[in-house]
């Protein structure tokens, strides 16, 4: 059998595309309701999940969309019109239907749904129901092709029997691309052909004789086991065209007249071909035949109607779907592994050069330093292949703040840019959950009620905008609205009040607002609908400092507020800066590596800070947090890193240079542990890891002002 | 040793397989199953912050794993370094996203093959391991063989929870 | 020599599970997107049956259909459409084309596999 698994994927990934181009074309809807492109691109969604989860034996998701489908088909010939409720049910189906696709990527099965979502799918094909009870033709779908068949089921032989087949081909056979010849091949694959005799009476001359059309007609005697559907079966595909009788083993008398009364030809002729493949004994076909002078021509006119329908002409319309052609359609995992590949192939050519260089071969280190450079090269063509734009991310975000808006009864439109901003698809992957928490929030408390902005004079509809662009080796988005932007008095206040912030501090108006990023904090003076679940801020730079990336707001109160997310482009490879502690090495972020230092000699025991050109540097002595217990080296050495602001020292042994970083993932087991935020390899294969920078400068105060508030500062020349 | 211990294995039909090894004068057994390989001690990179159960991480081609003191976990103390002292790594976690894990142990034995019928209950009390650590108790030649039940003693989330505590 | 089917359809999934089924049944595939994409994959390439989608962006299974109907090399070659049972009206055009075989969507692959095995066998 076929393996499932793999091709799973590829129907859970399409579906999901399929579904948000089928939300987004509805979203389009709404304000072109008479697009037949549009509706076009809704209906094909629908029907190419429907196809593809009957091929997997997905039959709630085959009937669902079935449903969905007839109503779009409708919709589709002109016969319903789309309005709001139509749209805003086919968003929802489309939602229902993405949770069962959900379900399936999580590996469970459509059998064991939890019950509520069987009950909300049964009430949506209700609804849809709706707009199909004007068509009764509508009924549910039954495979055509199993139709006919339950029509001739009372008529099944189970015993090996002797079967008779007359068949005359329509003259267009050949050209409808249906060989005679594979028909007999077919019923060989369930039976044996005892005898064919060929008729060839309707062969014109020579002269006549068109190559293209099909004279030939068959009698054929077919020994086999199958029942009658499956022999007519055989010839489903020239049915309509050509006349097809089947005559069943031991056939009654009246069975044998109306099988030879059926045929164009003469009976008695007809009768005596059955003869001659032992299909009938004489004193059957006698007893058949006996009366038959007194019979009309009604047999010709039988055979006349089984004849082709006439065929229709119409346009062809043509679809069309978002989507390039002209790009090629990758499996994510096969990137990955390229990726991955390349990782292997950076940390492999990071020992070649490290034995190169042991080795003292000029020739050798210049010939790795070119393959380095060529490394490197490939590595970043190759990040770019997963680059994706943000864009599809973004749109995502109309249905969100349509639905938002409806919730909280603001008008408020979503103004979209930089969409075509890329970065690295697994960055894409995570950042969907903190961009719909600051959307919302910004729609929730950045955007004042109605009469508020009518009483200050700004424009009745509120905007919340979304802007990506690169900057700096890595991309900067940001969520903005324009509504009354935050109170950094009443941020304080109630930091103070949380105890986030002491009395005696001083903080400047940015540090301020951006504590509403401390775990625990919230703005909003009323407990909205949307505040209660429960997701904070915290949560949202927590998540955006996972990805290696800070977050930070600004805001003019009146005016709007727009918070800033910064995101390496990737979460693969990255340049890394090695320090070494006691036998250990470490990689921190090069883009975090501000300058290095020598630590000063002597006189700085216990201290924690050393001045650096006028301001204070807080700084973390790795070997004391790290618990090193060989000697130090005589010089320590200083890296000064920056991360949100914040700036630090590392105080390491050794600066051991710049160095490509594959990263690998810290695993379930060190998932929790701060200081770390991976692992990679060094060239001589040993193991490094890679320090969380913003994970370490939590362990210091925020700023140096609280420092020099903590204590006085012990001044260095 | 770094060769995979299968050569040692009879062929036989209802009795499970087993990996049998040393952690300090014990003998353990844990299930074939779940045994990836066996490599030599060597290169074991420390993570700093960790309990001391957690002896470090190591690069098995091009995989980081971490490894963890069987002799720490069952509470006897650091395993020392010898010649014969062997990683087992260990596959864990569904099939999905598996999870690899280095034991730590003394030495390798061998596998063997433990009829069902052989295997005890573990005492309930006078046994030095925690209880679910422990799957049963085989007679053998030459005393008792614990089986162990390694995905509670190798469990990730225990191990996660314990490296996630500050240990410096 | 086994035999060439052409599966055409926009999905790849319908692709990639017709594939698999069709080979491991012992036939040749050659895959394409849409009616376009199926042309230039012809191009004189032995194709022994062609199965192919209607509804597809670009160039729909019926103008592909008609555009095989031309080719003096394919216009013999059969060719299975994959419709579903809401589509009746494009089923006439289909019919009106040439088209003769049908297969319903939604489909097993051993539904497919037989109606392939109806006009030619591997």
């Amino acid at each position: 059998m076929i393996d499932m698994g793999e091709v799973l994927q590829t129907f859970i990934a399409e579906s999901q595309e399929l579904l948000q181009q089928m939300e987004q074309a509805l979203l389009d809807i709404e304000q072109n309701p008479d697009d037949p492109d549009t509706l076009n691109a809704i209906f094909r969604a629908a029907h190419t999940i429907k196809g593809s989860a009957g091929l997997f034996g997905f039959d709630l998701i085959v009937a669902f969309t079935h449903v969905a489908e007839s109503v779009l088909d409708r919709a589709r010939s002109g016969e319903l019109p789309i309005d709001g409720t139509l749209s805003a049910l086919l968003l929802e189906a489309g939602d229902h239907l993405a949770g069962l696709i959900a379900q399936l990527d999580a590996g469970a099965s459509l059998e064991a749904l939890p019950p509520g979502i069987i009950t909300r799918g049964e009430a949506l094909i209700g609804r849809m129901g709706q707009y199909l009870e004007a068509s009764p033709s509508e009924a549910r779908g039954e495979p055509a092709t199993s139709a006919s068949a339950t029509a001739s089921e009372a008529d099944t032989g189970r015993d090996e029997g002797h079967w008779h087949l007359s068949l005359r081909f329509g003259p267009d056979t050949l050209r409808n691309g249906m060989d005679p010849l594979a028909f007999f091949r077919y019923l060989n694959t369930f039976g044996r052909i005892l005898q064919v005799e060929a008729l060839t009476e309707r062969l014109p001359s020579a002269a006549e004789m068109d190559p293209e059309t099909c004279y030939l007609g068959f009698e054929l005697a077919f020994v086999s086991d199958a029942d009658k559907a499956t022999i007519e079966g055989a010839f489903e595909f020239v049915r309509e065209d050509s006349l097809v009788q089947v005559l069943s083993p031991a056939a009654s008398p009246d069975a044998l007249r109306a099988h030879l009364d059926a045929l164009p030809e003469d009976p008695a002729d007809a009768g005596e071909r059955l003869l001659r493949c032992a299909s009938v004994s004489r004193a059957e076909l006698d007893a058949v035949l006996a009366p038959v002078t007194a019979m009309t021509e009604a047999p010709a006119v039988v055979a006349q109607t089984t004849l082709m329908k006439a065929p229709v002409d119409g346009p062809v319309p043509a679809a069309k779907l978002r989507g390039d052609n002209s790009l090629i359609r990758v499996d994510a995992g096969k990137l990955d592994q390229l990726i991955n590949l390349i990782g292997e192939l950076i940390i492999a050519g990071a020992g070649a050069r490290m034995i190169a260089q042991n080795s003292g071969l000029g020739a050798m280190v210049e010939a790795t330093e070119v393959l380095s450079r060529l490394v490197e090269e490939v590595r970043d063509s190759a990040l770019t292949l997963r680059m994706v734009q943000i864009g599809g991310t973004f749109n995502r975000f109309q249905r969100v703040v349509r639905d938002v808006a409806r919730e909280l009864g603001k008008d408020i439109s979503l103004q979209i840019s930089g969409g075509d901003t890329e970065l690295d698809k697994t960055v894409v992957e995570k950042i969907g959950d903190p961009l719909t928490h600051l959307v919302r929030n910004a729609m929730d408390h950045g955007i004042e009620p109605l009469e508020v902005r009518r009483a200050v004079g700004k424009p009745l509809q509120g905007r919340v905008s979304l802007n990506a662009y690169h900057e700096a080796g890595g991309i900067v988005i940001e969520v903005s609205d324009d509504g009354g932007g935050l109170d950094p008095q009443k941020i304080l206040a109630k930091a103070m009040q949380r105890g986030l912030v002491t009395d005696g501090q001083t903080l400047a108006e940015k540090d301020i607002l951006n504590l509403i990023f401390e775990p625990g904090f919230s703005t909003a003076e009323t407990v909205s609908n949307l505040s209660g679940r429960g997701v904070g801020m915290d949560v949202v730079k927590r998540n955006i400092t996972s990805l290696r990336g800070t977050v930070e707001l600004d805001s003019t109160p009146g005016v709007g507020t727009c918070v800033r997310i910064r995101l390496p482009l990737t979460l693969a490879i990255i340049d890394g800066f090695l320090i070494g502690v006691g036998q250990a090495s470490y990689v921190v972020p090069l883009d975090m590596v501000e300058e290095c230092i020598e630590l000063p000699p002597g006189h700085l025991d216990g201290r924690d800070y050393l001045e650096l050109r006028g301001d204070v540097l807080p700084f973390i002595r790795l070997r004391q947090l790290f618990d090193e217990a060989s000697t130090p080296p005589r010089r320590e050495n200083v890296v000064v890193v920056r991360y949100a602001g914040t700036r630090a020292g590392l105080v390491v042994d050794q600066l051991l240079g710049e160095f490509q970083t594959v990263i690998k993932p810290l695993g379930k087991v060190f998932h929790q542990v701060s200081g770390l935020s991976g692992f990679t390899i060094l060239g001589s294969g040993d193991v490094a890891l890679i320090l969380d920078i913003p994970g370490l400068l939590g362990h210091i105060p925020r700023t140096p002002n609280d420092l020099r508030q903590a204590s006085p500062v012990a001044t260095l020349t | 040793m770094s060769q995979p211990a299968a050569s040692v294995i009879e062929a036989s039909d209802d009795a499970q397989q087993y990996l049998t090894f040393r952690v300090g004068q014990e003998l353990y057994a844990m299930t074939t199953d779940c045994v990836r390989e066996i490599i030599e001690y060597a290169q074991v990179t420390p993570v700093p912050m960790m309990p001391t159960l957690l002896r470090g991480v190591i690069n098995l081609r091009g995989a980081v794993v971490p490894v963890v003191d069987l002799g720490e976990r069952f509470g006897s103390g650091q395993t020392a370094l010898g010649s014969r002292s062997c990683i087992v790594i260990v596959e864990l976690g569904d099939t999905e996203q598996p999870q690899l894990l280095g034991a730590l142990v003394d030495s390798v034995s061998a596998v063997r093959h433990i009829e069902e019928g052989a295997l005890r209950p573990a005492p309930t009390f006078g046994h030095a391991l925690r209880t679910d650590f422990v799957q049963g108790m085989v007679r053998v030649e030459d005393g008792f063989l614990t089986l162990l039940q390694i995905e509670q003693v190798l469990s990730i989330c225990e191990l996660a929870a314990l490296a996630g505590q500050r240990h410096a | 020599m086994s035999k060439t089917i052409l599966i055409v359809d926009d999905s790849a999934s319908i692709r990639q599970v017709v594939g698999i089924s069709l080979k491991s049944a012992g036939y040749s595939v050659v895959e394409a997107v849409d009616g376009k994409d199926a042309l230039s994959k012809l191009d004189g390439r032995k194709v022994h049956l062609m199965i192919s989608d209607v509804n597809m962006p670009n160039m729909d299974g019926i103008s592909f259909l008609k555009a095989v109907k031309q080719l003096p090399a394919y216009k013999f070659t059969p060719v299975i459409m994959l419709t579903t049972e809401a589509g009746e009206a494009r089923k006439q055009e289909g019919q009106a084309a040439g088209a003769r075989a049908w297969i319903v969507k939604p489909f097993q692959p051993a539904q497919m596999l037989n109606a392939v095995s109806k006009l030619i066998l591997p």
